[in-house]
């Protein structure tokens, strides 16, 4: 009979922990692709660089990196999770509280390494310092960066790399919200073109 | 010398025989010790060459000051050599480094162009302008070691703030 019991407790307590897995790693999924992180249009600008960049999958082989990959730390599962939190709700905060359209999206450009991390780029670029077909400036670059890692001048690939994962971002950054005079005649049709682009026709906003 | 090796292998042999596996497996992982204790050193050696090769221009801090960088190279710890490389060894004699020399870095002037491509509409692109397209040299505009002047201002004084940046950087 006890062992009956047990085997009952073991079998109920599996089944628990799987269900709860299975949710947690959907969660952690879904909302790590492109279409969750766009649900809020404040994203609008990024998706729409996005999907014209390599990894977003312009590239000959259409191979296309998910927001995550470059937007969480992928050394450690806590520090994953912990991060996504702490983004998702900030960006939940900025959404219902108001200050998404003063939010200044072209001065937060200037802390981008520390808002894309690069466990993510090695993940893939796994041979970025040896690659031979990079040009001599491309290795000399990286061999700086190598020499940087673990002191207070530490780069990110990113420091450098401006616009990855999103071609042409400034452009877009400039026609949602036009930095200087001239563009703002027109720019609300772009805006119009773009949106119903990523969204569908006769979408608000 | 030849003498010298021919004992050392015949005692070795020697004290082989009598010793049995114990001593033997104990010699070897001391060669294998010895081995990558000199590898180890050799890989050392080759790789501090590697960098004295390239770090061999001394800079003293008053060059520094005499060539300060822009904020916008300065954060990423550029050095005098990543622009200057192949411009011999003393500082002084470093000269403009042209198109080529930014483009190393910042790609072609096609990329350039492209990331101030919104202004395109109004052939106001200073990367991609009314007048030249793509022929303009980049030290048109910006500077390196002083402030940068931006070359259309000379006939577009009243209208370029509203077209681009008032400070070239
Ligand atoms: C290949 C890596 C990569 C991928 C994939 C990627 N990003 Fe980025 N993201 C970057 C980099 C690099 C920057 C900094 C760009 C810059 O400022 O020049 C950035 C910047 C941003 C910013 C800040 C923009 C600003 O103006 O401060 C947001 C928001 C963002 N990404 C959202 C996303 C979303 C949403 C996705 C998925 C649709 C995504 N990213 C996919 C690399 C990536
Ligand atoms: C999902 C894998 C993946 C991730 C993550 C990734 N990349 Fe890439 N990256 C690629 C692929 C694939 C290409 C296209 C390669 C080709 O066409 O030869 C590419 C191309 C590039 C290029 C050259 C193309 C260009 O834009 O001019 C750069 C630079 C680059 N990646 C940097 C980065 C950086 C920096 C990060 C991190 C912020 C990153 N990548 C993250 C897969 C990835
Ligand atoms: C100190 C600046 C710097 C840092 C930091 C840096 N890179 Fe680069 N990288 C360059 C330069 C400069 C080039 C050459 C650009 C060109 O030729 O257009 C380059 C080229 C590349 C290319 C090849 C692009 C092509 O089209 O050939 C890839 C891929 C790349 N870097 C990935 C990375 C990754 C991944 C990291 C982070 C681990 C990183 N880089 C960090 C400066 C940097
Ligand atoms: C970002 C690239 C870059 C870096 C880093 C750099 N320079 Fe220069 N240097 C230039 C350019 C471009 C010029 C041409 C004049 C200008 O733009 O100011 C130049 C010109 C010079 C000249 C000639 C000055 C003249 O009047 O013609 C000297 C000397 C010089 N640099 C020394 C240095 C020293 C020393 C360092 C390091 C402390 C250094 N440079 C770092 C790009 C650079
Ligand atoms: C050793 C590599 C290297 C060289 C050479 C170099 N740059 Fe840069 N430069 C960078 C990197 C990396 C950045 C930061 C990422 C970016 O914005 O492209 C940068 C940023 C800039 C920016 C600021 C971009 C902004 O966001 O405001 C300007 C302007 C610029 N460089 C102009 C030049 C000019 C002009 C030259 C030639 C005299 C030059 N650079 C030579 C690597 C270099
Ligand atoms: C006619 C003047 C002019 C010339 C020539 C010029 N630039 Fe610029 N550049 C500017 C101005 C002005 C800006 C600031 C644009 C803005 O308002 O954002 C700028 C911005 C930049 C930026 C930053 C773009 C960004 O994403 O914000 C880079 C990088 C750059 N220039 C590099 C170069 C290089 C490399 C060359 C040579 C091939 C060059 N420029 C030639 C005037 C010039
Ligand atoms: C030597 C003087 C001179 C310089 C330098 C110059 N321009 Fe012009 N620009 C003119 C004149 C004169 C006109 C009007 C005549 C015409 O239409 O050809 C003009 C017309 C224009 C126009 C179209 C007319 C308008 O006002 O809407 C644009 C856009 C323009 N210039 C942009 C630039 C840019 C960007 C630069 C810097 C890369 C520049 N110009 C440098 C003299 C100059």
């Amino acid at each position: 009979m006890k062992k009956k019991i047990f085997i009952l407790i073991l079998f109920v307590g599996v089944i628990i922990g799987l269900i709860i897995s299975y949710i947690s790693y959907e969660t952690i999924t879904r909302t790590g692709t492109a279409k969750f992180c766009v649900i809020c249009h404040e994203m609008a600008p990024m998706r729409a660089s996005f999907d014209q960049d390599v990894h977003g999958g312009t590239g000959k082989t259409g191979i296309r990196a998910n927001c995550v990959d470059c937007h969480l730390p992928h050394n450690n599962l806590m520090n994953y999770i912990f991060t996504k939190a702490k983004n998702g709700s900030i960006e939940v905060g900025a959404h219902f509280f108001g200050d998404v359209d003063t939010f200044d999206w072209q001065n937060h450009r200037e802390g981008r390494a520390k808002f894309v991390f690069d466990d993510g780029c090695k993940k893939c670029h796994t041979n970025y310092t040896t690659n031979e077909k990079f040009s001599a400036k491309a290795r000399q670059m990286h061999q700086h960066y190598n020499a940087l890692i673990g002191t207070d001048k530490e780069l990110g690939c990113a420091s450098c790399h401006a616009e990855v994962g999103h071609h042409g971002l400034n452009n877009m950054l400039n026609i949602y919200k036009p930095e200087h005079p001239l563009y703002e005649k027109g720019s609300e049709k772009e805006k119009l073109k773009i949106n119903e682009k990523l969204y569908g026709k006769g979408s608000i906003n | 010398m030849i003498l010298f090796f021919y004992t050392l292998t015949m005692k070795l042999n020697y004290i082989f025989k009598k010793g049995g596996m114990k001593v033997r497996i104990l010699f070897s992982l001391l060669g294998i010790f010895i081995f990558s204790l000199v590898s180890l050193g050799a890989a050392n050696k080759i790789s501090t060459a590697l960098v004295n090769e390239s770090t061999v221009v001394p800079i003293t801090h008053e060059l520094r000051e005499k060539y300060p960088i822009k904020p916008h190279h300065a954060k990423l710890s550029l050095d005098c050599i990543h622009c200057h490389d192949g411009q011999g060894k003393d500082p002084e004699k470093f000269e403009a480094i042209g198109d080529e020399g930014c483009l190393a870095c910042h790609g072609s002037k096609q990329k350039v162009a492209l990331r101030t491509g919104f202004m395109d509409s109004f052939h106001t692109n200073p990367h991609n302008s009314f007048h030249d397209g793509l022929a303009y040299h980049c030290d048109d505009c910006h500077q390196v070691h002083q402030p940068s002047k931006n070359s259309c201002l000379e006939c577009h004084e009243k209208e370029l703030p509203n077209w681009m940046k008032k400070v070239t950087p």
